[in-house]
Parts: C-alpha cells; sequence; structure tokens
C-alpha cells in the first residue's frame, strides 16, 4: 500500500562518499565558489563579524560552507580549524523520514540524499528533521541544500567541492576506499563511519568531533523516530482496529433495540 | 417530531464531517506516500494547500461547535457516570434500561471533550508547523508541533469512525439529526429524557 522508507541499504551500487581532513584545509574556500558557480547560485551580501567564516551560515543560496574555528593554541598564536559544513548525506536521513512528499528527497544511486523542487511541497520540516541544521528553503519556500551534485556524480565527474579543492582536504569516492584511507593516513576513527546507518560526507578529525562543531553522536531527533516507529504505525491501527470494531459490534451486537419506538408521533 | 438541531448546528456539523474527511484522507496521503490519493489531489503541492485550508475550516468550525456542545458536555452527573458503567447498553444483546441522559448521553459529551480537545490540538499545531513562528528555537517548536498533530491525528482516526458508527448503523434513527434535525418525540424521551422533561416536550 506505501512505500517503506528507502534506506541507504536498499542501494545496490557501492555506495559513494566525500573525505573531508580538515587537517589539509588551508581554508580558501574554494569549495564555496565552486559549488555557487556550478549550481548557478548568486552571493550575497553579509558584514564583517570579526571571523574569516563567511557567510556565517548555510543559507537557501550557500550550500557548503567552511567553518573557521578558533582555538587556544600554546605553540602558536592560536589554533585555527578549518571544517568543511554541509549536508552529510546521511545513510538514515531525518529530512527523508519526515518528508511527506513522496519523491521531493530522494536517494540517488550513489547514496546522495538529491531533491526535487518540483515534487516538494514546501511544507519545511526537514528543516527540523534533519540532526545537523543543513536545509534551508528558497523564496519559493522549497528546499535546497548540498545535494553532492547529483547531475555530476551520475556522469562519473566530481563534485564541484572536491574537483576544485587544491589540497585533497574534500575527497569524493567509494565510501569503503574514502574510510580506508583515512585510516591508513594514521585517522584511528573516522567520523560518519557508522553514526546514522553511515554519513556520505565522513570526516578524518585529529581531536574530539565537538571541536569542529559537530555533535559526538549525530542523532535523528527522538520525535521523529517515535513517530516514525509508534505513531505511523498506530495511524492505520487504530482506523482499521475502530472500523474492525464497529463491524463486530454490528456483527455480533447489533444496533440499539427500539422496539417500543414507533416510526412517528 | 420535536426540533433537535437547529439549522447551524446541522450545517456546521457538516463543515466539521467535509473538512475532516478531506483532512484525513490528505493527511494518510502525507503520512504513507500515497501518490494515487496525491493524484485525486491534483498533486501533492495543490493538496497541502487544501489541507491546509480545509484545517481553517475544521478549526473554526469547531470553534462555533463549543456553543452547541461545550455546555452540556462539561455537565457530568452521577447518572453519566451510571451510564458508563452499564456500556451506553451497547454491549448486550437485549434491550438494556440506561439511566436517563440529557441532550448528549454521557458518550456523546465524552466523545466531544475528545474532539475538541484533540481539535485544538492539531489546529494549533498545524497552524505552528505551517506558520512557523518567529523565534530562535523554531525547529523545536515545529518538531513539538508534529509530535501533537500526529498524536491528535492517532486519537482522531479511532474516535471519529467510532463517532461515525454509532451515530448511523448502530443507532437507527440518529443520523436523520444531521439531515432533518428532528427526531421522534418517542425517540427523544427513550434516549433524552432529562432534555425532553427539561425542554418541555
Amino acid at each position: 500500500m506505501w512505500k517503506r522508507h528507502k534506506g541507504v541499504n536498499a542501494m545496490t551500487q557501492a555506495r559513494k562518499s566525500l573525505l573531508i581532513s580538515p587537517e589539509l584545509c588551508i581554508g580558501c574556500r574554494g569549495c564555496q565558489t565552486a559549488c555557487k558557480s556550478w549550481n548557478q547560485l548568486p552571493g550575497q551580501k553579509t558584514s564583517n563579524t570579526g571571523t574569516f567564516q563567511n557567510p556565517p551560515d548555510l543559507t537557501a543560496t550557500l550550500f557548503n560552507m567552511i567553518r573557521y574555528v578558533e582555538l587556544p593554541s600554546e605553540a602558536n598564536m592560536m589554533r585555527w580549524l578549518f571544517v568543511s559544513r554541509r549536508c552529510m548525506h546521511c545513510g538514515d536521513a531525518g529530512c527523508m523520514k519526515i518528508c511527506p512528499a513522496p519523491g521531493a528527497l530522494y536517494r540517488t544511486k550513489e547514496g546522495a540524499v538529491a531533491f526535487n523542487k518540483e515534487k516538494c511541497i514546501g511544507c519545511k520540516l526537514c528543516v527540523a528533521g534533519c540532526p545537523f541544521d543543513v536545509p534551508r528553503f528558497d523564496e519559493k519556500d522549497k528546499v535546497t541544500k548540498c545535494h553532492l551534485c547529483f547531475d555530476r556524480i551520475a556522469e562519473g565527474l566530481q563534485p564541484a567541492c572536491a574537483k576544485t579543492c587544491p589540497t585533497g582536504a574534500i575527497r569524493y569516492g567509494e565510501r569503503d576506499s574514502m574510510i580506508g584511507s583515512a585510516k591508513k593516513a594514521g585517522y584511528a576513527k573516522v567520523y560518519g563511519d557508522t553514526d546514522l546507518d553511515g554519513l556520505g560526507a565522513v570526516y578524518a578529525f585529529k581531536d574530539a568531533p565537538k571541536l569542529y562543531g559537530l555533535s559526538e553522536k549525530p542523532e535523528i531527533p527522538e520525535s521523529v523516530v517515535f513517530w516514525h516507529k509508534v505513531l505511523k504505525p498506530l495511524a492505520y491501527i487504530g482506523l482499521g482496529g475502530a472500523v474492525a470494531a464497529s463491524l463486530i459490534h454490528y456483527v455480533a451486537i447489533g444496533p440499539k433495540k427500539d422496539e417500543e419506538v414507533k416510526k412517528d408521533e | 417530531m420535536v426540533k433537535k438541531a437547529n439549522s447551524f448546528e446541522i450545517f456546521n456539523h457538516w463543515l466539521l464531517a467535509v473538512s475532516f474527511f478531506i483532512l484525513t484522507i490528505s493527511g494518510y496521503a502525507f503520512l504513507f506516500h500515497l501518490e494515487q490519493v496525491g493524484s485525486v489531489f491534483g498533486g501533492f503541492n495543490l493538496m497541502k494547500d487544501i489541507h491546509n485550508w480545509a484545517g481553517v475550516v475544521f478549526g473554526v468550525s469547531l470553534v462555533f461547535s463549543i456553543f452547541n456542545y461545550l455546555p452540556v458536555s462539561l455537565k457530568f452527573t452521577s447518572d453519566d457516570f451510571a451510564w458508563f458503567m452499564k456500556g451506553g447498553g451497547y454491549l448486550s444483546k437485549r434491550s438494556v434500561t440506561v439511566p436517563p441522559q440529557d441532550e448528549l448521553n454521557a458518550g456523546q459529551k465524552l466523545y466531544y471533550l475528545v474532539v475538541l480537545l484533540t481539535g485544538i490540538g492539531i489546529s494549533v499545531s498545524g497552524i505552528v508547523i505551517w506558520l512557523r513562528p518567529v523565534a530562535q528555537n523554531v525547529n523545536t517548536w515545529v518538531l513539538f508541533s508534529h509530535l501533537v498533530h500526529n498524536i491528535t491525528f492517532d486519537v482522531m482516526v479511532v474516535a471519529i469512525p467510532v463517532h461515525i458508527y454509532l451515530a448511523t448503523l448502530a443507532n437507527p434513527g440518529t443520523f436523520r439529526i444531521m439531515v432533518y434535525g428532528t427526531v421522534p418525540l418517542s425517540w427523544a424521551k427513550k434516549r433524552h429524557a432529562k432534555w425532553v422533561q427539561r425542554m418541555g416536550f
């Protein structure tokens, strides 16, 4: 009757992912520019707030950005972390789970979470369902976010950000080999390896994820999980039960007996 | 024949009924991605607008229903509790004598209070999801409203089909209230004795 939520586990081909290595990032923001260029996104006016991080947050026309984290350091004036922030293309995606419009958010055969504005109904629930605060909506209330350049990767190309990155801080390839190469490079634990059925953007972090502005254990909001696991089944069990109970009552006990009531006065 | 409902009450109840059906059918389509149902509504985009505005109709007529049903629904007496103890006479094949009832019987009173509370919950939460409050923690507001919207939905899709069954198949002669607004006096005496007495029919 209804289609089951299509998780990344239903994929037929090997999943692809981004590998992001903040240690290699020089903060040039070429990825931001390349993304805007390929996706034809207009620039936006911002004001200086005393940080290189600009624009300050993802917007409807900014699908990826570099987060500039300043940390105290003994060896230098400070320690600077550059973290590429974008849609994580979760294996178990909160946005897809909560979305009421079939096909508005969908999984590509590479494992990316892409969107179709024509099918989006503009309810904005995905914004609330995302564990990473990524989806935004445009002036027509339609979802926008990083779609891993689904049009490029379908043709065997790299996403614009990975293609343009001069240092290899953003790499794209088969997910297993991306994680393997990070482990070979000495990163014992790769962020996003297993969380949310594995992220489609994994991070080679030297320190705790919190320092990079990411939660230790990202999760789909509890209320969304409860809704999906309990309230949704109850919706058809409840309706079916009410109808079935009525029918059983009608057959087993029957309508109220009003023998003494005459048709009319 | 005696008048049980005036034309406004009948009209308002039909508004509630029709908007409920539109909202529930589209609601299930959103919940389970029923694409065929979406096509009947002219696509999911149009269905969302229809759902939202049907919700406005439902919410407004729910407010008007308060004048018709709330005062009597709040008057719970010992006869009402005794009525529940006998299951309203619905649990036996034989004719059961239940305590005399007012304009609404105990079950109808409880049902109205449930519908009023869940109806307010589902309407307000729907408006929050639709219009999004301008707040720092808007996502928390939306998630909480999404939860309320779905809990109240689950309650309604159980309560309202039972209400429809009780008002039609289970009690022949009741449905005419929604059409003519009148009932035979003997019917009213049997089912709403206190009301008949109060009205002096």
